[in-house]
C-alpha cells in the first residue's frame, strides 16, 4: 500500500461502520449452521465409523462396539483445525461502473465495486464469526498496490480488514494474471479462497492464474461479478463508451448492438465458466442486483460442483 | 429526352443531402460519454459488427443521401420529356385527318395492309374527338384530294368516307396533302393527324416547308406512324431492253428493302406471251441486277417482269418496251447493185430501215438477188422489196403466193423495171397494171414535188404531229405510171405527185398488201433518199405493212398516278387509250395532245379502233415508293421547328417522393438492425 488509508477520515470510518453493521446484520440473518472443515482426521469431535481393514492404526479401534457387536470398526473424528480463508477482491477501474447494485454506500452506490466490497466484508465477517482466520488481497484499486492482509483471527484484524475495504476505491488495471499468481503463491495449503472479480480481461490471459491456487489445493470460489444493466447493454441513447481503466472509447448505439452483445456475453460467460471449472474452482456468477445473503448462501452451502 | 424542373429553385433543398452525411458523422462521435465496465465484451461486439458495417455503412450513407436527394428533387417537380408517342389531340376543335393511300401503304404486315391499319386508326381517332369538333379528311398519293369539301361536324359521314379510301399505286406527295389540309383549316389553328408510313427518302423531306408553314401558323401536325415491323419489300425497280446476245437482253434490277437475304422467283413475259423464268438472289438492304436474253425472234410491244413477294405486291412487276425482234425481217431484192451508193437502192434502204444495224428499230434487213426469192418464206420475211428488179417473172407465182399468204410486197420503179414483165409476173396482185415510165422533168431540173400526205390515212397518221411538210420536198423526175384504176376498198392511192400522178398505190389482198412506189429508192428518178421524210416514211411504211411496231409506234414510260401526255396525230377519229386489260381508259384531248392518268401499272396502248397502235405506254410504279424504309420523321421535323411539339411528358415528382420515403424507411430499418445511430 503506497499511501496509508487515513483511519481518522470520518467518511472512511462511517463506511467501516456501515460495512460492519451490514455484514453483521447479514451474517446474523443467515443460517448459523456448523461450518465444517473439509479435512477429516484425528481430532476431538467424533465424525463416524469405518470398517476396520488390516493395516489400519489399531489405536482407532472402538473396543466397545467390538464388545457389543463383535464388529471391528475404527472411530473417525472431525479435525476442527482452522481454515485459512483469503478474500481476493478485484477493485480495478471497471468495477467502479454499474448501476443496479442495491448493496453499497456512498459514493459507490450502484457500482460493482460497492457490491464487491460489501460481499467481501460480509464474507469476512461470517468467516470470522465461525472462527476462521480471514485474509484480504485487494487487486488494483485507487492507491492500492496489492494490499495484502494475511489470514488471521481476532477482532482487531477484522477491523483492519474492514478499514482496508472501506477505504478502497476502484481504480487502475487489475492485471489479473500476475496479481492472482502472486496471491496464489502466498497461500497456505488447503486454503479457502473467495475471488471476487468482474473478470474483464481476456479469459485466456488470466484464467491460467488459477493454476497457482490449484497447486496449493485451495478451495476457490470465483464470484464472477457483473452489472445486469451492463450485460444487457440496457442503455437508451448512443454514447461513446469508455473503460475507466483506459483504452479507446467506442461509439455504440445500444439499441442496435444489443442482440450481438447478448450473444457475446453468453460466449464470454461460458468461456470463463469452463476455465474456472477446468482449474478445479467453483464458478459463482453474481449479478449486483442479487441480494447478498443469497450469494453468501450459495457460496458456503452450495455444492462445490456448482457451475460444473 | 430532356429532364426539366417545374420549380428549379426548390432544388436548393438538395442541401438536405448533407443531413444524412452529418448524421452519419455525428453517429460516429456521439456526444454522450459513458463509463462502461464491460468494454472487453463491447470490443468483441464492435469487432463483430464492424465486419458487417464496413460494407453496410457506406451503403447506409448512400441510402440516406439518395433518399434526401430524391425528396428534394420530388419537391422541385421533375418532368421528363421525351419525343415519341402520340400526344393528346382534339383540343383545338378543328382536326384534319390525312390518310396516305400510296403504293407503300399496300404493304402487308400482321395480316392486313398498312392502309387498313391507317383507316382503323383514323376511325379510332375520329371516335376520340370531342363531339362537335370540326373534321376534314384528305387522302393522298401522287395527288392530294379533299374528301370533305370543308370542315364538318358530321363525324359519321367522315367515318364513311374513311371506309371508302382505296389503295392506289401512286407516289406519296405528302406536301400536297398538307397544302390541302392547310386550306381546309382556312387559317384557323387546328390539328393535322397524319396516318402514313412516312416511307421513302423524299416524302417527308419534300414536305418540310409545308410542315413549317403549318406549325408556324399555330397548327399541330401529329403523325400516327403506321409501319411494318420490320418493313420488308422486294421490288423490281428497273426493266429495260437493250443490245445483247441473240435478240438482245432485258436488264432487270431487284431491290430488297428487308433485313433478310432472299432468293426471289421471277419471270419475264414478252409481248408475244413467251415466258422466261429466273431466280434472283437479293442481299438484305441491297439490290441485284440480272440480264435475261431475248430470243432471236420476238414481237414488239410491252413486256413484263414479275416476281413473288408476299409483302407488297403492287411493285412486284415492271413493264418495259420491247421492239420487234427477229421476225420483223425485211428482204430487199437488189435488182441493181449500182456502182456507187447513190445509185444503190439497197444502200439507202439499209440506212432508212435498219440504222445502227437495226438495234433501235428492231428491223433486220436481208439483202439478196432474185435468187433469194426461191426460198421466200412469209414466216421469215414480212416485207419484200423489189428494188429495180428487171424481170420477176420467174418468181411471179411465188410472190403472188407470198402476198396471198399475208406477205407484203413493195415494188419501186427504176431503169430496170419493165411494165410488161411485172404485169405478167404479178397479175392479179398489182393495184393496177403498170405502164411504161414517164419523165416528169429533166434530170437537171428539180422535178415534180410530192403532194402532202393525208394524215387521216393510217399510214401517215404519225406525221400529223410533225414531219408532214417534209413530204413536199420530195421530188420526182421520172415515174412509173399505171393503167387507169378505180379506188376501191382494196385499192387506194396513198400518195400522189403534184401533177396528179399516183406516187404510192396500195392493194390489199387478204392479210397481204402490194404497194407500188412509182419513183426509185435511190437518186435515179428523184431526190427521195436525201429528204428528211425518207427515213420516217420508209420505217412507217414497213411498220404499216406489219413488219414491226418498233419505232413507228411511239414509246412512252409513265408512272402510276401521274398524268401521261401523248402527242396526238391529226386524225378524223379520236384515238383511244386501252388499259392493261384491253379496256378503254378515260382520257381527254388537250390541243394536240391526249392526256390520261394511269391508275395501275401495265401496258397502255394508244390506238384507233381496229387500227394499229400509235403509241405504247409502259406504266410502272415509282421505284422510290417501293422503298418502305423510314428516312425522316414528321415528328422530328415538327420538333425541329417547335421543340415543344410532340413531346411526351412524365411527372416524376410523385415517384421520386415515394422512392425517397421508401429509402428513408429502409435506412431506418437497416440502422435499427445494425446498431448505427
Amino acid at each position: 500500500m503506497g499511501a496509508e488509508a487515513p483511519v481518522w477520515d470520518a467518511e472512511v470510518l462511517a463506511r467501516v461502520r456501515h460495512l460492519h453493521m451490514r455484514a453483521r446484520h447479514l451474517t446474523d440473518a443467515l443460517l448459523t449452521g456448523p461450518h465444517r472443515s473439509r479435512r477429516v482426521g484425528q481430532a476431538i469431535e467424533f465424525a463416524d465409523y469405518q470398517e476396520y481393514v488390516p493395516g489400519m492404526d489399531l489405536r482407532g479401534l472402538d473396543w466397545r462396539v467390538w464388545g457389543r457387536s463383535d464388529r471391528l470398526v475404527v472411530r473417525r473424528y472431525e479435525a476442527e483445525t482452522e481454515l485459512p480463508c483469503t478474500l481476493v477482491v478485484d477493485l480495478s477501474g471497471d468495477l467502479g461502473t454499474g448501476e443496479t447494485s442495491r448493496t453499497a454506500y456512498p459514493p459507490l452506490e450502484g457500482s460493482k465495486a460497492g457490491y464487491a466490497i460489501m460481499l467481501a466484508g460480509t464474507l469476512a465477517y461470517w468467516l470470522h464469526r465461525h472462527g476462521e482466520p480471514v485474509g484480504l488481497e485487494i487487486v488494483a484499486g485507487e492507491g492500492m498496490q496489492h494490499r495484502s492482509l494475511p489470514p488471521r483471527g481476532g477482532r482487531s484484524h477484522l477491523q483492519s480488514l474492514f478499514l482496508q475495504l472501506a477505504s478502497a476505491r476502484p481504480s487502475g488495471r487489475a492485471d489479473l494474471l500476475p496479481a492472482l499468481s502472486r496471491v496464489g503463491g502466498r497461500l497456505k495449503r488447503r486454503s479457502w479462497v473467495g475471488l471476487i472479480t468482474d473478470g474483464m480481461e481476456e479469459p485466456s490471459r488470466w484464467l491460467p492464474a488459477l493454476a497457482a491456487f490449484a497447486r496449493r489445493g485451495a478451495d476457490v470460489r470465483l464470484f464472477h461479478l457483473h452489472d445486469a444493466a451492463e450485460w444487457a447493454l440496457d442503455f437508451r441513447s448512443p454514447a461513446l463508451f469508455f473503460s475507466p481503466e483506459g483504452g479507446d472509447a467506442l461509439a455504440v448505439d445500444p439499441g442496435g448492438a444489443q442482440e450481438a452483445f447478448e450473444e457475446v456475453v453468453r460466449e464470454y460467460v461460458e468461456e470463463v465458466r469452463r476455465g474456472v471449472v477446468r482449474w478445479g474452482a467453483t464458478y459463482l456468477p453474481v449479478s449486483t442486483d442479487e441480494p447478498l445473503e443469497a450469494v453468501i448462501v450459495r457460496a458456503i452451502t452450495g455444492p462445490r460442483l456448482e457451475g460444473r | 429526352m430532356t429532364l426539366g424542373l417545374a420549380a428549379p429553385l426548390v432544388l436548393l433543398t438538395a442541401g438536405l443531402v448533407a443531413l444524412p452525411v452529418l448524421a452519419h458523422m455525428a453517429r460516429q462521435t456521439p456526444r454522450e460519454r459513458r463509463a462502461f465496465g464491460a468494454m472487453l465484451l463491447l470490443e468483441r461486439v464492435v469487432k463483430r459488427l464492424r465486419r458487417r458495417r464496413r460494407v453496410k455503412d457506406p451503403w447506409l450513407l448512400l441510402l440516406r443521401a439518395l433518399a434526401m436527394l430524391l425528396v428534394a428533387v420530388a419537391v422541385a417537380g421533375p418532368v421528363l420529356s421525351y419525343p415519341g408517342g402520340i400526344p393528346e389531340f382534339g383540343g383545338s376543335g378543328r382536326v384534319v385527318l390525312v390518310l396516305d393511300r400510296s403504293l407503300s401503304m399496300q404493304l402487308v404486315d400482321g395480316g392486313g395492309t398498312l392502309l387498313q391499319r391507317a383507316r382503323a386508326e383514323a376511325k379510332e381517332a375520329l371516335v376520340g374527338l370531342p363531339a362537335g369538333a370540326l373534321v376534314g379528311l384528305v387522302v393522298f398519293d401522287g395527288e392530294a384530294t379533299r374528301l370533305t369539301a370543308s370542315m364538318t361536324a358530321d363525324h359519321g359521314r367522315v367515318d364513311g368516307l374513311i371506309d371508302s379510301v382505296q389503295p392506289s399505286g401512286g407516289t406519296s406527295e405528302l406536301r400536297r396533302a398538307l397544302v390541302e389540309a392547310r386550306r381546309l383549316l382556312a387559317g384557323e389553328p387546328g390539328e393535322v393527324l397524319l396516318f402514313s408510313d412516312q416511307a421513302g427518302p423524299r416524302m417527308v423531306a419534300e414536305a418540310r416547308a409545308e410542315i413549317s408553314l403549318l406549325v408556324g401558323a399555330g397548327n399541330t401536325v401529329i403523325p400516327f406512324p403506321i409501319r411494318g415491323d420490320p418493313p420488308r419489300n422486294i421490288a423490281i425497280t428497273r426493266a429495260v431492253y437493250g443490245d445483247g446476245l441473240e435478240g438482245g437482253q432485258v436488264t432487270v434490277r431487284l431491290v430488297n428493302y428487308g433485313p433478310d437475304p432472299l432468293e426471289v422467283s421471277c419471270e419475264v413475259v414478252l409481248p408475244d406471251g413467251a415466258t422466261i423464268p429466273i431466280f434472283v438472289d437479293v442481299p438484305p438492304m441491297g439490290e441485284t441486277e440480272d440480264r435475261i436474253t431475248v430470243p432471236t425472234e420476238a414481237e414488239g410491244g410491252v413486256g413484263r417482269v414479275s416476281c413473288d413477294d408476299p409483302d407488297l405486291g403492287a411493285d412486284d412487276q415492271r413493264f418495259f418496251h420491247l421492239p420487234r425482234v427477229g421476225a420483223s425481217r425485211v428482204l430487199v431484192i437488189d435488182g441493181d447493185p449500182g456502182d456507187t451508193p447513190t445509185r444503190s437502192e439497197v444502200y439507202f434502204l439499209e440506212r432508212a430501215l435498219a440504222p445502227w444495224g437495226g438495234a433501235r428499230t428492231g428491223l433486220t434487213l436481208d439483202v439478196a438477188s432474185t435468187v433469194g426469192l426461191e426460198s421466200l418464206d412469209a414466216e421469215q420475211h414480212r416485207v419484200v422489196f423489189l428494188a429495180n428488179v428487171s424481170d420477176p417473172r420467174a418468181y411471179g407465182p411465188r410472190l403472188v403466193e407470198f402476198v396471198r399468204s399475208g406477205g407484203n410486197l413493195v415494188i419501186s420503179g427504176g431503169d430496170n423495171v419493165t411494165a410488161e414483165r411485172y404485169n405478167a409476173a404479178l397479175e392479179g396482185v398489182l393495184p393496177a397494171p403498170l405502164r411504161a415510165p414517164k419523165s416528169l422533168a429533166d434530170r437537171s431540173e428539180d422535178g415534180i414535188p410530192l403532194s402532202l400526205p393525208d394524215t387521216r390515212v393510217p399510214l401517215f397518221a404519225p406525221f400529223s404531229a410533225g414531219g408532214r411538210a417534209g413530204f413536199g420536198r420530195i421530188r420526182g423526175n421520172r415515174v412509173l405510171t399505171f393503167d387507169d384504176y378505180a379506188e376501191t376498198e382494196s385499192v387506194a392511192t396513198l400518195l400522189s405527185w403534184d401533177n396528179g400522178l399516183p406516187a404510192l398505190v396500195e392493194r390489199r389482198i387478204g392479210e397481204g398488201r402490194v404497194v407500188v412506189w412509182s419513183g426509185t429508192f435511190d437518186l435515179g428518178w428523184g431526190n427521195l433518199p436525201l429528204q428528211a421524210a425518207f427515213m420516217p416514211m420508209m420505217q412507217r411504211l414497213v411498220s404499216y405493212l406489219g413488219a414491226e411496231a418498233g419505232v413507228a409506234a411511239a414509246r412512252v414510260d409513265a408512272v402510276v398516278g401521274e398524268r401521261v401526255s401523248l402527242p396526238l396525230p391529226e386524225l378524223a377519229v379520236e384515238p383511244i387509250v386501252l388499259g392493261p386489260e384491253g379496256v378503254p381508259v378515260r382520257s381527254r384531248v388537250d390541243g394536240s395532245r391526249l392526256l390520261f392518268i394511269p391508275e395501275a401499272p401495265g401496258a397502255y396502248a394508244l390506238a384507233m379502233e381496229d387500227g394499229p397502235v400509235i403509241a405504247w405506254t409502259a406504266v410502272n410504279t415509282d421505284p422510290v415508293e417501293s422503298d418502305v424504309r423510314s428516312y425522316e420523321d414528321v415528328a422530328r421535323v415538327a420538333r425541329e421547328i417547335d421543340p415543344d411539339l410532340l413531346q411526351r411528358r412524365v411527372d416524376l415528382g410523385r415517384p421520386a417522393m415515394g422512392l425517397g420515403l421508401l429509402l428513408l424507411l429502409l435506412q431506418v430499418l437497416l440502422s435499427l438492425r445494425g446498431g448505427a445511430p
